[in-house]
């Protein structure tokens, strides 16, 4: 049996310390979270601030951009040097293909397996000419 | 030559000789496993090795025999409890599950396991909107109200506590905190725990549908800000020092987690990165599996309190889900109908599966509105908030 007699008078908890107990808990998450919650805002606020900083780092693009069209007059660029895409788990290696198609397909492939497009990972996408 | 005692000898040694009801059971659900994990993908890269686990060792044995795999007296025996496990005997007179099992009860496989998951996660929805983690936090209400419930049904504080945590939907904290607390409970709080995370898209869409309003669930939400690479490179290393200060017994879950997320956003440890979400990862999941599934012996495991346990981890998820969406839809009146109440859902951990059962219930109403970034936020609050209440129950019942 799992409950040892001997040990089960000594450890057995009486019900009102028990939903004490779990009322704290929970109050533990939510404290702790809140705590939190308040950091990542102040952060924010100091990212949002601070253009000069945020400016050294560059953003990461957002998962609804992959989505957006490309302006018609937009000229497609070679990609010269097999440059790695963002967004993408790991490094991507892009051979004759542009990032926005890259970001294309890799939106197609999310979608049509459903899963996050954070969860794939890619190894290298070549365009292939006919 | 005696050939009729060797022919005795032989079947005595068999498994037929030594076959019990308890074998025969446990083999029909280790079978049930892996139907359910190979043809049903049920988190099968779990399930399959907990499934093969528990067909390894309820195969009738003779005890003494050097070819056992496990031996549980070595974990759970008189002079375990007493004196602690003796590493030593386990090294050198353990069965191959035994040496794998010692990464189970060090807490070795959970921490590794969250260095992959941090890895793989983008907390970015998570940053862009820091109110998610008030989501994550209400969906924790399913591990209180377990905990209480299993207290009283008469489980004593530590056996409650891992019982309660099933309903943090996630696999690696309820096995870390088991295996401290109350390690003669690990297989069945491993199976219910994992096996309701495979069964959220199941659960979750009729308490969905029961607690929010048609309007509430076609609600669209406006996209998130971006968030830049400085925001996500320090995001670990504050929510590490801010949560193992006020908390220091979380530090073994959430600093692993913190810091595979600090490997995959740092832009300079690719490789390790790399390592740590797939062959790290994969390792890990195969021995904590098969490791995890040998724990489950017949005779411990075909108890009333099993099924107890079971009953207990469906309302722990089933708590868990409503904390989130009550939270959900009071976010929603506060903020007149900007947040849609279904996201709080995904508050239960179990990542990336209760962001998709969100997005997809939401589709269902709505085919154009895709909640799955927005979930996301919720869903890996709830990774930390889960972590955060095993850190408090370790707290209280770990001294």
């Amino acid at each position: 049996m799992f409950l040892n007699a001997t040990s089960a008078i000594e450890i057995k908890m009486p019900l009102t310390d028990a939903l004490l107990l779990s009322v704290i808990g929970i109050g533990i998450v939510f404290a702790v979270l809140i705590v939190l919650m308040f950091i990542i805002m102040l952060m924010g606020k100091i990212m949002e601030k601070s253009p000069a900083l945020a400016a050294k780092m560059p953003k990461l693009p957002k998962f609804s951009d992959i989505f957006k069209k490309k302006k018609a007059d937009e000229p497609i660029t070679e990609a010269p040097e097999e440059p790695k895409a963002k967004g993408t788990c790991g490094e991507l290696v892009l051979i004759n293909t542009d990032e926005r198609d890259a970001a294309m397909i890799m939106a197609i492939v999310a979608d049509t397996t459903g899963t996050p497009l954070n969860e794939l990972r890619f190894k290298s996408i070549k365009r292939i000419d006919e | 030559m005696d050939i009729v005692k060797t022919l005795s000898n032989l079947w005595n040694t068999s498994g037929f000789a030594n076959f019990t009801w308890q074998n025969a059971v446990m083999l029909v659900i280790a079978c049930v496993f892996l139907y359910l994990g190979i043809k049903k993908q049920f988190e099968p890269l779990l399930l399959v090795g907990i499934a093969f686990g528990m067909l390894l060792t309820n195969l009738p044995m003779i005890k003494d025999s050097s070819d056992v795999l496990y031996h549980p007296e070595m974990w759970t025996g008189e002079a375990a409890v007493a004196g602690g496990v003796d590493y030593l005997d386990v090294l050198q007179h353990g069965g191959l599950i035994d040496i794998l099992y010692i990464g189970v009860k060090t807490g070795l496989y959970p921490c590794l396991i969250f260095i992959g998951v941090g890895a793989m996660t983008d907390f970015g929805p998570l940053i862009s909107n820091p109110k998610s983690l008030l989501l994550g936090a209400a969906a924790q209400l399913g591990i209180y109200v377990a905990f209480f419930l299993a207290i009283c049904l008469g489980f004593e504080g530590p056996q409650a506590a891992s019982i309660g945590i099933i309903g943090g939907a996630d696999g690696p904290t309820a096995i870390w905190l088991t295996k401290s607390l109350a390690p003669e409970i690990l297989a069945p709080i491993a199976v219910a725990a994992y096996s309701y995370m495979a069964l959220i898209p199941i659960i979750q869409p009729p308490l969905m549908k029961a607690l929010t309003t048609s309007k509430e669930r076609n609600i669209l939400m406006k996209p998130t800000r971006e968030v830049s690479k400085a925001e996500k490179i320090l995001f670990p290393v504050i929510v590490t020092l801010a949560t193992c200060l006020i908390l220091p017994s979380v530090a073994g879950l959430l600093g692993c987690l913190m810091f595979g997320n600090l490997l995959k956003e740092c832009g300079v440890t690719g490789r390790l990165a790399d390592t740590a979400q797939n062959a790290l990862m994969n390792i890990v999941t195969l021995f904590l599996g098969i490791s995890v599934g040998a724990t489950a012996k017949g005779e411990n495991f075909l108890q009333v309190q099993t099924l107890y346990i079971i009953a207990l981890g469906l309302f722990a998820f089933m708590f868990a889900t409503t904390g989130g969406l009550l939270l959900g839809k009071l976010m929603c009146k506060v903020t007149k109908g900007k947040i849609n109440p279904l996201i709080g859902a995904a508050g239960v951990s179990a990542v990336p599966m209760a962001a998709r059962v969100v997005n997809n219930t939401a589709r269902k109403y709505n085919p154009n509105n895709y909640l799955l970034m927005h979930a996301m936020g919720p869903n890996v609050a709830g990774v930390i908030g889960s972590a955060v209440a095993a850190g408090f129950l370790m707290a209280v019942f770990g001294g």
